[in-house]
């Protein structure tokens, strides 16, 4: 587990370094004097570091493979969205599959990301591809589905997740059909049971302003909060027999199998408390 | 609301119909406060995905699956719920007598402390019992304390008054539970201090 690459801020704002934690240990983010980033443990250990998708990413191990592509972030003609940073408190694990759920649009998100009486989850299609969790022709009705989006459309979802900590979502792009905008959400884990959450985006809009982008991301995000900061237990269970899934949850299943067999326990409850 | 009870949080709530009813705070599906939720009709809905529940604990309806009939195995633990003189009791457990009739009295407010139930018992002079606290106030008349154990040694006071009471007797007992709970919560912290 401490060997995955992890979100630790925005290389925006390196310019006079920062502190923050991974994992219950405190670090320290900043530009070395030759402007390189720099990520320092509390014991002084100069710790693995890459800049990708607008952050700066860290570990407190040793990455034994490179952090994962998102070809879309060499894409010409797509704007990249920096969102920011919302601190959750919950389990790391919990913000990632909240964010693989669409049954919750009508009720969290009302009247933009769905809408009753469109509550429907279509049969979808999940599966493992190279070893990250993949669900496709995941379908559901929108009223708003994006800033660039006039009315509602039926949109339609791809998901992937390429790491315990991350998501990348790929949705109907309304003013480019054919082309998918990308919306991924970066896990830092501060805790077990606290993390930062780091929205980043890539889309194909040429006319709403950024900040009215960043604005809509954070408003979804923050109604995501308020159900993530209620949920019993604050880990994720990874057992079956606490938590009832449906047809629905395909997504959710798949992940927790998958942190399973990875053996990534760092945000989870192994057994039925 | 959400609500607390020596056996945990509870979720209680008030069916269109007027009954009012208690689950355990936690919808069996994502493990979110039902407390969030929201009620339609007789039933209390789930706030992250709407999946919906009846009084007596069974899931009526998943939205995502409008088509299913949810198998009886998906419920929430519910609990008994009484009124009577605008109290609501609930219950741990299956009682075998009903809730004490508090005749004559009219609630008047609730309030929480942070002092355990021994502090405020030892500020008022007397113990609860059943029918709860009697404390004879200065400058007011007789006042009725239930008490209710929260978390972290804080404690619901619900207040209840003589059904006749003029407004100003409802005052002057409101402004003698303000100074219990100040006496009280010094007490406590003091206590916790030394």
């Amino acid at each position: 587990m401490i060997d995955e690459w992890y979100p630790v801020g925005l290389f925006g704002q390196i310019e006079n370094g920062w502190k923050t934690a991974l994992m219950g240990e405190p670090i320290e983010v900043a530009f070395d004097p030759g402007r390189e980033v720099k990520v320092t443990s509390e014991d002084g250990r100069t710790l693995p570091v890459c800049v990708r998708y607008g952050h700066v990413w860290s570990s407190l191990g040793k990455p034994r493979k490179d952090l994962f592509a998102i070809p879309e972030a060499d894409q010409p003609g797509r704007r990249f969205v920096e969102v920011g940073v919302v601190r959750v408190r919950c389990s790391p694990l919990r913000a990632v599959e909240n964010f693989l759920d669409i049954a919750h649009f009508p009720f969290v998100h009302t009247d933009i990301l769905g809408a009753e009486p469109h509550t429907e989850v279509h049969d979808y299609k999940v599966e493992i591809r190279q070893d990250e969790v993949w669900a496709t022709q995941v379908k559901f009705y929108q009223p708003q589905a994006a800033k660039s989006a006039a009315g509602g459309i039926t949109t339609e979802y791809m998901y992937r997740v390429p790491a315990p900590t991350c998501s990348v979502l790929y949705k109907t792009c309304p003013p480019r059909p054919g082309e998918w905008d990308v919306i991924a959400l970066f896990v830092q884990p501060l805790a077990e049971d606290l993390c930062d959450v780091w929205p980043w985006m890539a889309l194909f809009d040429d006319v709403t302003p950024m900040t009215d982008l960043i604005h809509f991301q954070q408003t979804i995000f923050l109604q995501d909060r308020s159900i993530l900061e209620n949920q019993i237990p604050r880990l994720l269970p990874l057992d079956p027999g606490m938590e009832i899934p449906t047809r629905a949850d395909l997504t959710s299943v798949a992940y927790r199998r998958w942190l399973k067999r990875h053996n990534y326990k760092y945000g989870a409850q192994l057994v039925a408390q | 609301m959400p609500a607390r009870t020596p056996a945990g949080p509870i979720a209680l709530w008030r069916s269109q119909s007027g009954h009012a009813a208690a689950s355990a705070d936690r919808c069996p599906h994502r493990g979110m406060r039902l407390s969030h939720g929201f009620v339609r009709g007789e039933a209390l809905s789930c706030i992250y995905h709407g999946w919906s529940y009846a009084r007596p604990g069974n899931c009526l309806r998943i939205p995502a699956h409008p088509g299913l009939t949810p198998p009886e195995t998906i419920r929430v633990a519910t609990h008994e719920v009484e009124e009577s003189g605008g109290v609501i009791w609930v219950a741990v457990g299956e009682p075998t007598i009903q809730p004490p009739r508090l005749e004559g009295l009219a609630p008047l407010r609730s309030l929480t402390a942070h002092a355990g139930i021994a502090v405020l018992e030892a500020v008022v002079g007397a113990k609860a019992g059943p029918e709860g606290l009697v404390w004879q106030a200065q400058n007011s008349q007789e006042i009725r304390l239930l008490l209710v154990p929260q978390e972290d040694d804080h404690t619901l006071i619900h207040v209840l008054l003589d059904e006749k009471s003029s407004a100003s007797q409802r005052v002057a007992a409101s402004r003698a539970i303000e100074s219990l709970r100040r006496t009280a919560e010094y007490l406590q912290a003091k206590g916790i201090a030394s």
